[in-house]
């Protein structure tokens, strides 16, 4: 092969290569950021609410059921929606027990 | 301005995508291969003729089969009214050797019901159709260059005749003999003929079957200066007169078409290259067309030029390349693909700084006071801890959890807004504790002031 068609094709080559990478590496990190947020502040949250749980002296089921609920989910892992799905449930039930406390 | 110099880094990389692209684009596009490989485009004409329109078919005319096989039975050589073929009787009649071998002679340029009426005559071992050798399931046709000089300038067929008795009686053909001879041209014929020559290019013997030199043909064959000499077909057995090497001495430079009945010969510059292969390639392709018709020698040397004018357009012989006017594009075709690599190049050195700033992580000059007000709040924590009671605790541990977060996710490095949510959170925890142990001062907001202060 001559040195111009090499250049052309390498040329090509590189040119998807960097067109593919800098579009999936940020969009990669990004999500991969977005779901260590979700999971930090679902993890927040759940302490939050357990801390509340053993500060409260009556038993409040349905608070119960959802921290339960909570802990499965953050138990699974799963990513940034299942992240903000525990970390409501964790909330509302920290929620439920404050009200009662 | 550094912010600006960014942007327009940035822009500056989409446009030198934009270049490559381009660059790509007309590198395509240029890409004109085809499998004609032609040197020009040869203006000869290449179109079909239908048979008969180049009055290939002659006047002549021949008896009915069965009158045809009476003539045969009652002599071993007919010849038919418009018979042209002669040979060496003596040739043949040695090839003959005894046997009966009877041969019916036909004039040229009959149609095709005509050929068929002298072909159903049974009793001719061999016919002749022109200066066509047919018997049997065979056909004899000369393949050198003297064997068709022989055969379309007088009329010769010895050759042939003589190979096809010998295919027929099953023994060795003897070798072909070139027994055409030449003759210098006699003073007042070279002078009639150069006289014409002089005058208008062209000189006609009496009995050709020419009016005139086809003119586009010409043109395109050779420059409008070449000379034509057109003779009708030469008797069998007289010396040819040799105008040729005469011609060429009297005009070196100029090209010499000599036509003797249906064959051409070329004389004149590039001979020893040009002369055989245009007259091989023609006759090679002709030969069975001129020997069974009866062509006028205009239409011959119509075909003929066109041949030439092949030939020279094959780039086989000097010929300057037709003017080429300047075209940038070809003139930019090699540095394409480097300007393409130069833009790509760029490129990518550009993708990789504007990659490593999108993945620019922890560490980034800008984060401003969060770390600072984490530690102030876990200092706070820390005091207020001496003095809370039951009331309090929660809250403070609600704290303390969400600061152990927030300290986490920094060291992680996740983003700043993060952080920041979950110290709102811890101090609203901590306020909620400072509320009800009942000391302002440890509200956060005082405490931070305080501490900063």
């Amino acid at each position: 092969m001559s040195p111009p068609l090499l250049v052309w094709l390498a040329g090509g080559v590189l040119l998807l290569g960097a067109g593919f990478l800098t579009t999936v590496l940020p969009r990669r990190r990004s999500r991969e950021r977005e779901r260590r947020v979700a999971w930090s502040a679902a993890r927040a949250a759940i302490d939050s609410a357990e801390v509340s749980r053993d500060a409260t002296t009556e038993r409040v089921p349905e608070a119960e059921r959802l921290l339960t609920r909570a802990e499965l989910i953050a138990a699974e892992r799963g990513g940034p929606t299942a992240a903000r799905a525990a970390a409501d449930y964790a909330r509302r039930a920290d929620q439920l027990w404050r009200g009662h406390g | 301005m550094r912010r600006r110099f960014a942007r327009h880094l940035n822009l500056l990389r989409w446009a030198l995508l934009g270049v490559a692209i381009v660059v790509l684009v007309v590198f395509l596009l240029a890409q004109r291969q085809s499998v004609d490989v032609s040197y020009g485009q040869s203006p000869a004409p290449s179109a079909r003729i239908e048979e008969g329109a180049a009055g290939e078919l002659g006047d002549a005319t021949v008896p009915s089969t069965d009158e045809m096989t009476a003539l045969v039975t009652a002599d071993p050589v007919v010849r038919l009214p418009g018979a042209i073929a002669r040979w060496d009787e003596q040739r043949v009649r040695a090839a003959i050797g005894g046997h009966d071998t009877r041969i019916l002679v036909a004039p040229p340029g009959l149609d095709e019901a005509e050929r068929k009426r002298v072909r159903k005559v049974r009793n001719a071992t061999v016919r002749v159709i022109g200066t066509e050798v047919s018997g049997g399931a065979y056909q004899a046709s000369a393949d050198t260059l003297p064997g068709w000089r022989a055969q379309f300038a007088t009329g010769d067929v010895t050759d042939q005749l003589v190979a096809l008795i010998a295919k027929l009686r099953g023994v060795p053909a003897p070798p072909d003999r070139d027994d055409l001879r030449w003759r210098e041209p006699s003073g007042p014929e070279l002078a009639a003929v150069v006289g014409d020559l002089r005058s208008d290019g062209l000189h006609v013997g009496a009995g050709a079957t020419l009016t005139r030199v086809p003119e586009n043909a010409a043109r395109a064959a050779f420059s409008d200066d070449a000379w034509y000499v057109v003779l009708p077909g030469q008797p069998y057995g007289e010396p040819l007169p040799r105008y040729g090497p005469a011609l060429t001495r009297l005009a070196p430079d100029r090209p010499i078409v000599l036509m003797y009945g249906g064959w051409i010969e070329y004389h004149g510059p590039a001979e020893a290259d040009f002369a055989d292969l245009a007259g091989a390639s023609f006759y090679a392709q002709f030969e069975g067309r001129l020997s069974r018709y009866d062509y006028p020698q205009q239409n011959v040397l119509g075909a003929y030029l066109d041949r030439v004018t092949d030939i020279r357009y094959a780039g086989l012989f000097d010929r300057p390349l037709p003017y080429r006017p300047f075209d940038p594009l070809r003139v930019a075709l090699p540095a394409l693909p480097w300007i393409f690599a130069a833009c790509v190049a760029a490129f990518l050195v550009l993708s990789v700084r504007s990659l490593r700033r999108s993945l620019g992580g922890p560490g980034d000059p800008r984060w401003g006071g969060t770390p600072a007000r984490l530690a102030g709040l876990t200092a706070l924590a820390v005091e207020v801890s001496l003095l809370t009671d039951a009331r309090s605790n929660p809250a403070l541990t609600r704290s303390i959890g969400k600061l152990q977060a927030a300290r986490a996710a920094l060291d992680d490095g996740l983003p700043e807004p993060h952080v920041r949510t979950l110290l709102d959170d811890a101090a609203a925890e901590l306020d909620d504790t400072a509320l009800v142990v009942g000391i302002p001062s440890y509200r956060p907001d005082h405490y931070l002031q305080g501490r900063l202060s």
